[in-house]
């Protein structure tokens, strides 16, 4: 009997209708797992609990992954003020609460160890406290005191990069560079910025580049060309501390660029 | 007449699953437009001409009588709305004084497109049991019917289904044409019908061209089976000429502005893989791995069993039909469908529903390959267990395969309704996966409808519409909305003016919740629809 049993192997014939069922029965599982395995509005009303808890006014409050933002303003929108959603980076934030889901992380929090961390229904709510970066001077603030000259700059909350971005907005005309000059600047130890191009439609039917350069005390710093692909780009440059003309050029070889950027002076 | 009967029961089935599925599905932006076409066109014919040609079909591309695209399915659909609402609601007022059987507007305008997609089921159902055999006609015609966006775009009044269903009836007609007959008119008038409904019909004779050169080369006879072509040549051009007015008219100059819109088409935007593309060159892999994330997987699998087994066959000389080739036919169909979209510059932002017609091959494949693998698997049960009958073994060994198939199918495509455009399959991760990997969230604004009952809770106040603004007065039209919510109006002009204001996630919509945030001075919405979790449209209410 044991010797006719062993003789009997599993035929290889059977086994593509074998894999298909593995593969059929893997699906329908995999598929109503899949769609409850996001945390739920009760799952996210005991993260926020968390975040109020321990919130300080002030504190920068990011969700992961990007997609899942709208759900996090849903329930803690109420602590975040548009120019924090629309901050030029995260450097001047010394707390941060990070809610994230499906193991996401948010880039603002890349490379910082949290202070705390708590699991609540899939759910990761972490806090990070770190040295936040000393502004002297955001330059979105001055504007208003600011030389403009070959057109006209205003402070917008713009999409660049699919991101919203509260930013300087020039539209250059083709070959006529647009200069914004900032008068006696306080300077730091660095000037950090970032630039680009606003509006995705405008993007989508002008591919053409725009350029940002920065002039310190008449000397050009650094330049940039912001594509249409390029998103939010960052750019930095070190400074003596003291006070300086700081002039930013921008311009374009196409019509409709709109570029958009924003800097802060930092020691 | 039994398989006869079980592919009508098939297709009855498709027919009253598309019909009742769609009764959830809010209304894509285009479909405003070509029921509004759809019923121009219908009280053209029905009134022998009133109005005139140029009115009723006529103008630039782009304009309000959607003249970019051929009639046919707009047509029927104002038929449908004529009989299947206006005319029965008249009719039963006659009868009964009173209205107990209803249609609703939206849902009349959707028949011939559920129809078109029960046809399709039927034909594949057809086709494939002539060729296999009844399991794989079963399978096949399953696999079909639970394909979860091809079920979606069927209940919608676009020219999606139709175009797959009536491309196939080509594909059909043509190997059954081939059969020597005297007056093949059939695949005439199905290519004629099929370009009726939409340009990339006009991508088929690139597939029949290649097939009718293999089989004419392999009986070694240049004009072998020649009245196909002919009817193709004819036909074809004449049935379309016949049923768009349009073209009674300059024919060469709409032709030319017709193909001319569609070569010359805006690239709107689509996120793929992390990334929102909305100019050329776009990546060659788009439509592949797109059908890898939006057919379920089990048919996926299967399908390529399928190939397997008919490579297999082919080289054991084995393969069906040998004069007619139908695999090379079918095969032929899907690269006429997808190549394309390797070269990168097709315009891909409507996803699978631009390569729709490929899906019926993936389908048949899937049939042929569980089939096999099923019959193969009987065999060696029979070889465990010799008392069991060979029918019996091949009996079950199908109907678990097949079954199983169909269950992982059927979940996917339950999972997925009625916001299929978010859902990706089981190897994606679901819709929560798709989003992880940057896939498209969805387009046309159809998740609107499914926050309606949230805007209707709410005090009468002017709504920023976004991009249901086309859509918004038919949901008036039926009732889902309380009066007093009108459409505030376009972007920045209709949000100030708003009281609520609703945005629909795409990536590149973002911006539309910025001015939102702008003019309600907060990031906070009060009601975030998902589906599976994810976000598909987020409400604002003015503080």
């Amino acid at each position: 009997m044991l010797g006719a049993l062993s003789k009997r192997r599993p035929p290889i014939a059977a086994l593509p209708a074998v894999l298909l069922l593995v593969i059929a029965a893997w699906e329908t599982c995999a598929t109503r797992r899949d769609a409850g395995a996001v945390p739920d509005d009760v799952a996210w009303d005991r993260a926020a609990a968390i975040v109020r808890a321990g919130y300080h006014p002030g504190d920068l409050i990011v969700f992961a992954p990007q997609w899942v933002d709208a759900v996090g303003r849903l329930h803690l929108g109420d602590l975040i003020p548009i120019d924090m959603a629309a901050r030029m980076d995260a450097a001047r934030y010394g707390r941060i609460w990070e809610l994230s889901i499906r193991g996401a992380r948010a880039p603002d929090t890349a490379n910082l160890a949290p202070a705390s961390e708590d699991e609540v229904d899939g759910v990761t709510v972490r806090r990070f406290e770190r040295e936040p970066a000393h502004v002297l001077a955001d330059l979105r603030d001055r504007l208003a005191g600011a030389k403009v000259d070959g057109g006209a700059a205003s402070l917008e909350l713009a999409e660049v990069g699919f991101a919203p971005h509260r930013c300087i907005q020039v539209t250059p005309v083709p070959g006529r560079p647009v200069q914004i000059t900032f008068a006696q600047l306080p300077l730091g130890t660095s000037l950090v910025g970032y630039v680009g191009l606003a509006d995705v439609f405008t993007r989508r039917d002008i591919r053409a580049p725009g350029s940002l350069a920065v002039e310190i005390g008449g000397k050009t710093a650094t330049e940039v060309t912001p594509g249409v692909d390029d998103g939010w780009v960052r750019f930095e440059l070190p400074t003596q501390p003291g006070n300086a003309d700081v002039t930013f050029r921008l311009g374009a070889d196409a019509p409709q660029r709109l570029i958009c950027f924003a800097a802060e002076t930092r020691t | 007449v039994r398989t006869r009967a079980i592919g009508w029961a098939l297709a009855a089935i498709t027919f009253a699953c598309v019909i009742v599925n769609q009764r959830d599905v809010g209304i894509a932006r285009d479909e405003v437009v070509y029921m509004n076409a759809g019923s121009r066109y219908a009280d053209w014919w029905l009134h022998l001409g009133k109005g005139g040609i140029a009115a009723t079909f006529g103008g630039a591309p782009g304009g309000s009588n959607n003249s970019e695209h051929p009639p046919l399915v707009k047509t029927l659909s104002g038929l449908a709305h004529t009989v299947l609402h206006d005319d029965l609601l008249v009719m039963e007022q006659f009868v009964f004084h009173a209205t107990p059987f209803v249609i609703d507007d939206l849902t009349a305008y959707r028949v011939p497109s559920a129809l078109l997609h029960a046809l399709c089921v039927l034909l594949v159902f057809t086709m494939v049991a002539e060729l296999w055999g009844l399991a794989e006609a079963v399978i096949a015609a399953l696999c079909l019917l639970l394909l979860p966006r091809a079920l979606f775009h069927a209940g919608l009044d676009c020219f999606d289904a139709p175009i797959m269903a009536l491309w196939f009836a080509t594909v059909f007609a043509y190997w059954r044409c081939l059969d020597g007959r005297k007056f093949p008119w059939q695949v005439g008038v199905a290519w004629g019908l099929a370009l009726a409904t939409k340009h990339t019909a006009l991508l088929l004779p690139g597939a029949l061209g290649v097939h009718y050169i293999a089989i004419a080369w392999r009986a070694r006879a240049p004009l072998h089976r020649w009245r196909v072509i002919a009817s193709l040549a004819v036909l074809g051009p004449a049935v379309l000429f016949l049923l768009w007015p349009w073209l009674w008219l300059d024919p060469i100059a709409h032709v030319r502005d017709w193909i001319g819109f569609h070569l010359h088409h805006v690239h709107y935007n689509y996120e793929y893989l992390g990334r929102n593309w909305n100019a050329p060159r776009f990546p060659w892999h788009v439509a592949i791995v797109t059908t890898l994330l939006t057919v379920p997987i089990a048919t996926i699998a299967a399908a390529v069993v399928g190939v397997a087994a008919g490579i297999a066959r082919w080289r054991r000389g084995e393969a069906r039909d040998r004069e007619r080739a139908p695999v090379l036919l079918l095969a032929l169909s899907l690269v006429a469908s997808m190549g394309p979209f390797v070269f990168g510059t097709m315009p891909i932002f409507g996803a699978e529903k631009h390569w729709m017609p490929a899906l019926p091959t993936i389908c048949i494949a899937a049939g042929v390959g569980a089939a096999w693998a099923a019959r193969r698997a009987a065999a060696a049960l029979r070889e465990w267990w010799p008392r069991v009958e060979e029918p019996l073994a091949r009996r079950i060994a199908l109907g678990v395969v097949g079954g199983a198939i169909a269950l992982a199918a059927a979940t996917e495509t339950a999972t997925a309704q009625p916001y299929a455009l978010t859902w990706y399959n089981a190897l994606a991760g679901g819709a929560p996966g798709g989003a992880d990997l940057g896939m498209n969230r969805q387009f046309w604004g159809v998740a609107a409808r499914g926050v309606l009952p949230v805007i209707a809770r709410e005090p009468p106040g002017p709504v920023y519409t976004h991009d249901a603004s086309p859509a918004w007065g038919w949901y008036q039209h039926l009732g889902l909305l309380p009066p007093g919510h009108g459409d505030s109006g376009w972007e920045v002009a209709g949000i100030r003016g708003s009281k609520l204001a609703l945005v629909i996630h795409e990536r590149h919509f973002n911006r539309h919740d910025y001015l939102v945030w702008d003019a309600y001075g907060t990031v906070q919405p009060v009601f975030v629809l998902r589906a599976d979790g994810v976000p598909i449209v987020s409400v604002y209410k003015r503080p």
